[in-house]
């Protein structure tokens, strides 16, 4: 019944009251685990029965008194349990549940309320424990173990930390620091290698270290552990004053290591070039040591962000703030800009601002490594380490450069200083920055990973209008835009989403601050060859004899990425001119189309330019011009329909990727539709004095496009294409979307393709994953509901829907389903019963005949009244629509599991 | 190092294939994988170490023949891409398990095997019921074959 809900939190009613709130009932099952804690099955299930306990919360509390005095007991309770016992594997992950729902579920004032030495005794335990399992943790990774209860144990925990000093209004200032102190140390700790630290060692202390085939499909560590990064960085703010310092140290201390190291390895190569192996030990301890540290900082000193504007920590800000009095600014700057120099090597280094200092010891880092570069040491050099410096310079540049004085209460002297809008500072790091973007495109354009990076933080010195000015002033940025227009190596090695990047990132920089004059030029520079050099090929008079020669293919091909690049650099401020440019190219596109009908991967190329374009520009596209994209569409989808009906493919390989075709043109079709969801265009605002005065007479609509194109989709897809995941998910997206927004057009589909629709619809239903299955709940409604306007009670769909109803019935009633899905499966199921009241009362009537015993039978009966009690006759009438959700919920939890229990 | 002592590809293969840096292939492209044009049907990269470099590892099917080969490097190795070209003729006859092809500037082709397996029997099947069709050719490094087929418009 519940598959999805593992850790539920306990919310009794009132009557429970007497019971649970007995302190005896919480002391039993604290003895019970006391007794068996050492038999591991049953240990586990005393502390899912105490989880519980310590989630409770709702009605059953009289008042806040009564919670804190539960609170206060529990905690009692729980420490008298743990303190002074040797915590047994299995027991782990049980009582950082126990510990993570107390947080999560009493409110701050309940658990400030309970005794101070007792609240200090269980954040003390926290932090102990906090420690301890992250120790363990680490033993189990040396091990190599399947089965990482510490790992869990310790994410929770972590976790629960966060949710605690989020909050932290509730505390006296500094309440946590001596704790986040500790859990910082110890992550730290547990992730250097001796002797600082304590990574690999087995628990006698014996290094194990094994270099194993890692392969791409590993996740980074920063995306692996992201969460536990998170907390440690939040920890880390909260004790800026130690854990700034202690990274700057740590760092500084590793660069020095690894210039010392690197320059032994020249000299080793220079007195004998041919000496095999060199053992890399002390290398790639090193580089591991400087990942994590990187890692980190980069959590420390700022937030993942998705849509929001960065923001730079407060406690990071603060603590600026609080030193800036004896900080000597122009020491930071110098410290900050000479990378190539050890830090401490510059007089007055300690009167430097620690913040700005920590960012330079990681350029200390970028510069050893471009310096090895230049050395010709890149193969000794970590790919990781490069990944995490680019990676970490993009976090801090969208949070710290260029900082934005008006969304501060108080800035920091030295930040505005070092990096604020028109400072010596700012535009020296954008140099500096962009000149490591160059190098590592240069040099690491076979490590694609590390190359996606770095173009990314390309993105980010562009991305913003103030950032691109600075960028646009460096004479490297232009060289950079000739090369790239040049197609010449060593960017042209790089690979094609790179690429693709990299022309949004040089689009982007081209809407800068710039005098007419150099603007048209920059466009000369990045756009024109584009355009140039692609008509060339094309209109050459015996195009059609050579457009399958090498050089012509790959002249399309690096044009057809461009343009994708191009249509992803859109904004709402560009888009004008934009899409004047892209529309151009996709007229073009489809002759391309015809030309390239027997070169799959071209046409998919061209395919997925209009793909591009339509999800990132049409959400702004007034009429005129949505129709313009429309008609493009419609004749693309005209030429791939005459160019594969009756097509038959030869079927070496039956794999996902041979339907790429498929798969974008339904993903195109889906993007054209979206229009209908968001919609930003103010009729042409953003093209007004563009071309004004367009008449605008709808030639072509959404509707026709989708549906013409549905008519050629709907005949390629058949049931087996639907066992690959990503065809079925986008393929269903698409219906629903359909249903969705023209439920009118529905019924009037030829009748081949109105049954596979609804076939569609019924095997969605039946026999999907959870997701498709909700959008084919979402796609009913409103088929029904479009049959109820229509008031048709003979037609196709009609019938069809009846046939939903009770499939919707036997899915809510009788299956187990996923809990998420019973909104969706609730308002289909209304507007089902709706539309086919007395098949309803029918298919009640036959599932009530069928029970024998008769207390079930009553409860059922009951329940059913119950559910449509609020809603009759039903109506398509909102308030009686949530009236009736509001039932079902209740009718799901009162007799939902009665019937699907075997 | 191969590369270099094997001279017919030195020689005959300068101009049917150019070279490409490992890491720039892309899945669904070509490469040739022991002195054979392949279509890259998976491609993976991997790497000793959480610091080492990319290595990757191609897998190739044979555009003619249909086998499998296998290949793995630094990926910043360079490696030779086929020029591939397809061309749609008419078929026009079947003849001792020859194709009859009519190419566009309206010769005929007589040097095409009927290809084997159910491509081939579609083909006879569709010729013997005196279907219009067209027959799609892919050729690269000197070597042609039919690859599919399509009615006629």
């Amino acid at each position: 019944m519940f598959e999805s809900s593992q850790n539920v939190m306990l919310k009794p009613t009132e009557s429970w009251r007497e019971t649970l709130l007995d302190s005896r009932v919480m002391e039993l099952f604290f003895t019970v685990h006391r007794k068996i804690r050492e038999d591991t099955d049953m240990a586990q299930d005393s502390l899912q029965c105490l989880a519980q306990l310590a989630s409770l919360h709702g009605p059953v509390f009289p008042d806040e008194g009564s919670q804190v005095d539960y609170l206060a007991h529990f905690i009692e309770g729980l420490l008298n349990t743990i303190n002074g016992i040797e915590i047994e594997d299995s027991e782990a992950v049980g009582i950082s549940s126990i510990i993570s729902n107390l947080i999560t579920v009493f409110p701050r004032n309940i658990l400030t309320a309970i005794p101070n030495e007792l609240f200090s005794s269980f954040v003390n335990c926290l932090a102990h424990l906090t420690c301890s399992f992250g120790r363990s943790a680490a033993l189990e990774e040396v091990l190599d173990k399947d089965d990482m209860v510490y790992m869990e144990a310790y994410d929770k925990l972590l976790e629960s930390w966060l949710t605690l000093v989020q909050d932290d209004k509730h505390f006296h200032k500094g309440f946590f620091t001596q704790h986040a102190v500790q859990v910082f140390n110890s992550y730290i700790q547990c992730h250097l290698a001796a002797p600082d630290g304590t990574r690999n060692l087995t628990a006698n202390g014996v290094a194990s270290r094994e270099e194993e085939e890692i392969s791409e499909l590993q996740e980074d560590d920063r995306d692996q552990f992201c969460d536990q990064l998170a907390s440690v960085g939040m920890l880390g703010r909260i004790a800026a004053e130690h854990c700034i310092p202690l990274l700057t140290s740590l760092l500084e201390d590793r660069v020095t290591r690894l210039h010392g190291q690197l320059q032994r390895h020249q000299q080793q190569l220079l007195a004998s070039p041919a000496s095999g192996s060199i053992d890399n030990k002390v290398l790639d301890d090193l580089y591991e040591d400087i990942h994590w540290l990187i890692l980190v900082t980069g959590y420390l000193l700022a937030n993942d962000t998705q849509g929001e504007t960065p923001l730079i920590p407060p406690e990071v800000m603060e603590y600026s703030i609080k030193h800036s009095a004896e900080v000597d600014i122009n020491t930071t700057l110098q410290i900050l800009g000479s990378p190539g120099e050890k830090a401490s090597s510059i007089p007055g280094y300690n009167r430097t601002d620690s913040v700005i200092r920590l960012l330079s010891a990681i350029l200390r880092v970028s510069e050893v490594e471009s310096r090895a570069i230049r050395a010709n040491l890149t193969h000794l050099l970590s790919p990781q380490m490069g990944k995490d410096i680019v990676w970490f310079l993009k976090r801090w540049a969208k949070t710290y450069l260029l900082v934005d004085e008006k969304l501060y209460d108080q800035i920091s002297l030295p930040f505005s200083t070092a990096f604020g809008a028109d400072t010596e500072g700012s535009q020296w790091i954008v140099g500096y920055l962009l000149e490591k973007v160059i190098s590592n495109l240069a040099v690491w354009s076979s490590e694609q990973d590390l190359a996606n990076d770095t173009v990314q933080l390309l993105v980010t010195l562009v991305e913003r209008r103030e950032r691109a000015n600075l960028v646009i002033q460096c004479e490297n940025w232009w060289n950079l835009a000739k090369q790239f227009a040049r197609r010449s190596p060593p960017l042209h090695y790089l690979s094609s989403s790179v690429q693709r990047t990299l022309m949004k990132a040089l689009v982007l920089g081209g809407f800068a601050h710039m005098d007419t004059e150099t603007k048209q030029q920059y466009w000369t520079e990045v756009l024109q060859p584009l355009q140039q050099r692609f008509l060339n090929v094309i209109n050459q008079e015996n195009f059609q004899q050579i457009c399958q020669e090498e050089e012509v293919k790959q002249e399309i091909t690096a044009t057809l990425e461009a343009l994708c690049g191009i249509a992803e650099a859109t904004q709402i401020d560009n888009v004008a001119i934009l899409f004047n440019f892209l529309m151009d190219f996709l007229n073009n596109c489809i002759g391309l189309m015809e030309v390239y009908k027997n070169t799959p991967e071209t046409v998919n190329l061209i395919i997925e330019v209009f793909v591009e374009v339509a999800h990132k520009q049409i959400c702004y596209l007034g009429e005129a011009k949505a129709m313009n994209l429309y008609e493009a569409c419609l004749t693309l989808l005209q030429v791939y329909s005459k160019n594969n009906l009756g097509r038959q493919r030869i079927d070496v390989t039956a794999e996902e990727d041979q339907y790429q075709d498929l798969l974008l043109i339904m993903e195109l079709l889906t993007n054209l539709l979206s229009k209908e969801f968001i919609d930003f265009s103010d009729t042409d605002e953003v093209f007004r004095g563009h071309e004004p005065g367009q008449a605008t007479n709808r030639s072509v609509s959404a509707a026709d496009v989708v549906l013409y194109g549905v008519n050629l989709v709907l005949p390629l897809m058949s049931q087996d294409l639907l066992k690959f995941p990503s065809l079925c998910n986008q393929y269903y997206k698409l219906i629903t979307f359909i249903c969705e927004i023209f439920p009118e057009k529905i019924p009037q589909l030829p009748e081949d393709l109105f049954k596979s629709l609804m076939y569609s619809l019924e095997l969605g239903m039946s026999s999907m994953s959870s997701e498709v299955c909700q959008l084919c709940l979402e796609a009913v409604t409103p088929l029904a509901e479009q049959c109820a306007k229509a008031q048709e009670t003979d037609s196709t769909l009609f019938l069809a829907t009846r046939h939903f109803l009770k499939m919707v019935f036997d899915m809510l009633v009788l299956q187990k389903h996923n809990t998420e899905m019973t909104t969706a499966a609730g308002e289909a199921f209304y507007t089902l019963v709706c539309l086919h009241q007395a098949e309803y009362s029918e298919l009640v009537e036959t599932l009530l005949s069928t029970q024998q015993d008769p207390v079930i039978y009553q409860r059922l009966a009951d329940a059913f009244n119950k559910l449509t009690a609020s809603s009759t006759p039903p109506t398509l009438d909102r308030k009686q629509k949530m009236a009736f959700l509001k039932s079902l919920e209740e009718f799901m939890a009162n007799v939902g599991g009665l019937l699907c229990v075997k | 190092m191969a590369d270099e002592l094997d001279f017919t590809t030195a020689d005959a293969g300068a101009s049917f294939t150019y070279p490409m840096q490992c890491s720039a292939l892309r899945k669904n492209g070509f490469v040739v994988l022991k002195g054979r044009p392949c279509k890259i049907v998976e491609m993976s990269t991997s790497k000793t170490g959480k610091h080492g470099h990319a290595k990757v590892h191609l897998v190739g099917i044979d555009i003619f023949t249909g086998k499998k080969y296998e290949d793995i490097c630094p990926s910043t190795h360079n490696m030779d891409v086929p020029n591939i070209k397809r061309n749609d003729y008419q078929l026009i006859g079947i003849q001792d398990g020859y194709l009859s092809l009519l190419t566009e500037s309206g010769e005929v082709r007589e040097d095409l095997k009927l290809p084997e397996g159910d491509l081939g029997k579609e083909i006879e099947g569709k010729f013997n019921a005196n279907e219009d069709v067209q027959i799609s050719v892919i050729s690269a490094m000197n070597e042609e074959c039919a690859v599919a087929i399509k009615p006629c418009k």
